[in-house]
């Protein structure tokens, strides 16, 4: 045996991984570098000459990634809270309490047989998961998280995430027929039934806040909802909100509403034939789908990224690293070592029974926490979208918190009940917003002709 | 260096290509609508023809036409067309048309329709009428301006024919005073 099969041989797992993965870094690094140095002038002439499509392909891309840490938030958010409410602990075995769980969820879903039953219809069984990930995925693009800050601000958005957002349906039907199960059927036809009864007040409900912004734009809505807390919509059409909400609950399936897969009446509906990561991509886009209901609600009627408070001062901290010069470097090292010893000595002087090195972790502990926060204060200062993003996200996993509080709470409503509540009362109720806020408009409006 | 205006070796533009894929894809779909056998599939390739439809009219600038289209035809028209299919079909049951006696008659109605067409095709100056360039998408303002200023009439006839069919509707669905007795 050669010397090299003898290395090889001992080697563990993750050693022969690195072993091949480390060449193959290197050289395809190299090469890389050699390239971009040849044809880097040409790559960035190409980007900077077509700099709308590069954009938005960024963009497409961005938000395609960010769906995924998200649904893995909202999982692990879910099994947390609802086991506080439940008075269990909830997953605390894998990170810091449990905060990996999902992710290791995610994994095994991957891992999982991905098993095709015989008598399914085969495209239309395959394609169903990647039709309702796809209707999820297609509508985070107008959520404006910021103003610098959403990635396509299209003219129609609203109508576009209405459009977009009820395709998602046609993807659970598509699951249910082909599946050939009785009870994935069953679940195909609730969801669509419940999708085109709760589109038309969720459409209609926002239609009062389009008359009085003049506009179907995202970023536009969120503008005009700038300024004080009673600039929100929620304020200004408290009707058009509640109605809103009830229809974005049963829109994302959610309880109360979660007829569409309601485990003690049809075990799992459209996804009852499923598994392994074709039934993780249902999972997924349910996940998503929360937070997608969750933005557009805080975008349309919680003022988006606008802040509840507007500041009467803006502070404006202006550092210039540059001019420190050769004491920067030296600073950066230096700075952290006496932060730590400054912020350890109180806690070391206080008392002789703590030792030193309890009061040495206790100061890094402190000066991390004090840098950080200084760190953020000067980000938020400096960069507005950091800002508007926070308030932003601050809404939604509100939102979210009272969704995931919801579903611990509330029983499941009837499927009759559902329907009849939706036509007999939210359909009349949105109408009743829209006369009555034209009707305003026009009284206050014609006044000045 | 920025993107050739046209494609290259073929020579036509990048909205023309993105039409003629499109046109191709309703064509298609249309066509295995009418010719497919299993009559979910048959509604899930209506859904593609009118997405493709909606796509098209991007390409022609009309994104709020689009948008309507997508959320009316597809997102409720075609979802209840399918759910009606699989309110009454099974999937167990023959793909066989078992009561298909019309071949005649929708032969000729096809050959008049087509004659017509063909005409109407034949005899139109299509350079003159297509919309060359494509206009600013200058949002809602525009399309309401047109609709409900020159076409109010036409949007109002419209809206009473819809009117109209919804209250026939409701009057085919009514169950007879008798039978409702009964069941309740």
């Amino acid at each position: 045996m050669s010397g090299a099969a003898l290395v090889w041989a001992r080697l563990t797992p993750a050693g022969r991984i690195l072993a091949v993965l480390l060449p193959v870094l290197a050289v395809g690094g190299a090469l890389t570098t050699a390239l971009l140095i040849v044809f880097g002038g040409a790559i960035a002439a190409t980007i900077g000459a077509n700099l709308p499509i590069v954009r938005f392909l960024a963009a497409s891309v961005i938000t395609f990634l960010i769906t995924v840490p998200t649904a893995f938030l909202l999982i692990y958010m879910e099994m947390k809270i609802i086991a506080l409410m439940n008075l269990r602990i909830g997953p605390d075995r894998i990170g810091p309490a449990g905060a990996v769980m999902s992710i290791v969820h995610g994994l095994k879903v991957l891992m999982k047989e991905d098993y095709t039953p015989p008598s399914v219809d085969v495209p239309v069984f395959t394609l169903a998961p990647v039709v309702v990930y796809l209707a999820s995925f297609m509508t985070v693009m107008v959520i404006p998280f910021a103003p610098e800050l959403t990635s396509v601000g299209l003219e129609l958005g609203l109508l576009y995430f209405f459009a977009i957002g009820g395709l998602g349906v046609v993807g659970l039907m598509m699951a249910g027929w082909s599946s050939f199960n009785k009870y994935s059927l069953l679940g195909g036809i609730r969801a669509a039934a419940q999708a085109i009864s709760y589109e038309i007040p969720l459409t209609l409900s926002v239609v009062g806040i389009v008359i009085l912004t003049g506009t179907l734009s995202l970023p536009k809505i969120v503008a005009a909802q700038s300024g004080s807390l009673l600039d929100w919509f929620i304020f200004r059409q408290p009707l058009a909100a509640i109605i809103f909400f009830i229809a974005i609950t049963a829109e994302a399936n959610r309880t109360p509403f979660d007829n569409t897969e309601a485990d003690q009446e049809i075990v799992a509906g459209f996804a009852t034939e499923y598994s392994g990561m074709r039934f993780g991509f249902f999972f997924f886009a349910e996940y998503v789908n929360v937070f997608i209901v969750s933005a557009l609600f805080s975008a349309v009627f919680l003022g988006g990224s606008n802040a509840p408070l507007v500041l009467p001062f803006h502070p404006e901290i202006i550092i210039n690293l540059g001019s420190l010069g050769i004491m920067l470097p030296i600073l950066a090292g230096i700075a952290p070592v006496i932060g730590t010893l400054v912020c350890a000595a109180p806690i070391w002087f206080a008392s002789s029974r703590i030792k030193t090195w309890q009061a040495l972790v206790a100061g890094f502990l402190i000066f991390g926490g004090l840098s950080t926060a200084a760190i953020g204060f000067w980000a938020w200062a400096m960069i507005p979208a950091l800002g508007n993003l926070i308030w932003f996200l601050i809404k939604t996993f509100s939102l979210v918190f009272v969704f995931v509080w919801m579903r611990g709470t509330l029983p499941r409503a009837r499927i009759d009940q559902l329907m009849g509540f939706a036509w007999k009362w939210l359909l009349p109720a949105s109408l009743l917003n829209i006369f009555a806020t034209a009707l305003a408009v026009l009284l206050t409006t014609s006044g000045g002709n | 260096m920025p993107l050739p205006p046209t494609i290259p070796f073929i020579g036509i533009t990048w909205a023309d290509a993105l039409f003629l894929l499109l046109g191709g894809v309703v064509l298609g779909s249309a066509t295995l609508v009418v010719l497919g056998r299993d009559i979910i599939r048959n509604g899930l390739m209506l859904i593609l023809t009118l997405g493709a439809l909606a796509g098209i009219y991007v390409v022609l600038g009309a994104s709020i036409v689009a948008g309507a289209q997508v959320l009316v035809y597809i997102g409720a028209i075609s979802v209840l067309i399918l759910f009606a299919i699989m309110l009454t079909q099974s999937k167990s049951a023959s793909a066989q048309l078992n009561f298909q006696t019309q071949a005649l008659p929708a032969a000729l109605a096809s050959a008049l329709i087509g004659i017509l067409l063909a005409v109407a095709l034949g005899a139109t100056q299509w350079g003159s009428t297509v919309y060359n360039d494509t206009p600013d998408p200058a949002g809602t303002a525009t399309a309401a301006a047109v609709l409900f200023g020159p076409w109010l009439l036409a949007f109002e006839v419209a809206s009473v024919l819809i009117l109209a069919a919804v209250i026939g509707g409701i009057y085919l669905a009514m169950k007879p005073a008798e039978s409702e007795e009964i069941e309740a």
